[in-house]
């Protein structure tokens, strides 16, 4: 028998294993189980939050806005941007007001 | 006491009722959940929850579909939901254990044995329901409930709440996704 048909033997095997299958039975005291667990109550909240928290949509939103917000720290605290930000219209608004400060030197070196 | 008599009853709340409900329903409840998520803990698990779950709910039970059916639906939902929390904490486990942490989620035993399967099937059985997680869930939910329930085609759409001809269709597409699975897991054992 070649490799080709030994498999599909075995693959007919495997699917015909289940034919004869019989209904697996519960452990004993099942319902003592179900009552204690009745009486135990629900979920905690801890439990209800981790679940919600572990859901991927959440997570990866969670992900997403810690991300986010990180970059956006880093882009407001970057001292390059700052400086360009606030001196370029100090220094703009200097040159078109004059408000460069008059010096002992500059009223004795004045040109008449 | 018959079925419309016995769901009245636990309408009413009755304690009896329920004890009889849960005597009647348990292997089956069990048996589908087992199916699905491979494992005796677990499906022991979803049957405590699911009849809980019919517990509190069955007040609602307006009997449009089989009390069967009814709770066949609320099997799979609860078995499915089970599997997709499990695979959540292996996922939160497999980030835990990049920071370090030793805990570990096991997802699935190596391998699972049903106890219904012959001794001399047992293992080309073990190789069918490995082959069984791997193809899609609306299949695997009908092959579960034809072949592990020995639930007709008729019952399994109204349990899944489509058509018969779906049904077939699912069954057929579940049967070749299997011989696809299994051929690939056969072709890679070394000869001897």
């Amino acid at each position: 028998m070649n490799k080709k048909e030994n498999i599909n033997k075995l693959v007919e095997e495997a699917l015909n294993s289940v034919d004869s299958i019989k209904r697996a039975e519960a452990k004993p005291f099942l319902l003592t189980r179900i009552h204690a667990r009745m009486n135990k109550g629900t979920e905690s909240v801890w439990e209800k939050a981790g679940w919600f928290i572990g859901r991927p949509a959440v997570a990866f939103a969670g992900l997403c806005l810690v991300v986010l917000v990180n970059t956006m720290v880093i882009v407001l605290n970057n001292p390059s941007v700052q400086t360009t930000v606030a001196e370029q219209p100090a220094q703009t608004q200097a040159d078109e007001f004059s408000y460069t400060v008059a010096t002992i030197y500059d009223f004795e070196n004045t040109q008449p | 006491m018959n079925q419309p008599e016995l769901i009245a009853q636990l309408q009413q709340g009755d304690e009896q009722a329920f004890t009889k409900l849960v005597d009647e329903w348990q292997d089956m409840v069990y048996n589908t959940a087992l199916g699905i998520v491979q494992n005796a803990d677990d499906a022991d698990d979803i049957t405590q929850e699911v009849f809980i779950q019919v517990y509190q709910s069955v007040s609602s039970f307006k009997g449009d579909s089989k009390f069967s059916t009814w709770l066949y639906r609320i099997t799979l939902s609860k078995a499915l939901d089970h599997e997709k929390k499990k695979k959540r904490k292996k996922r939160f486990g497999f980030v835990q254990g990049l920071f370090g942490s030793q805990q570990e989620v096991q997802l699935h035993p190596v391998e699972f044995n049903h106890p219904g399967v012959e001794l001399e099937k047992k293992e080309r059985a073990n190789e069918l329901f490995a082959a069984l997680k791997k193809i899609p869930e609306n299949q695997r939910i009908a092959f579960t409930l034809h072949k592990l329930e020995g639930q007709s085609y008729q019952e399994v759409a109204e349990i899944m709440n489509t058509t018969l001809y779906a049904v077939e269709s699912l069954m057929g597409r579940a049967k070749a996704n299997l011989k696809k699975e299994l051929s690939k897991f056969y072709n890679n054992i070394p000869e001897q």
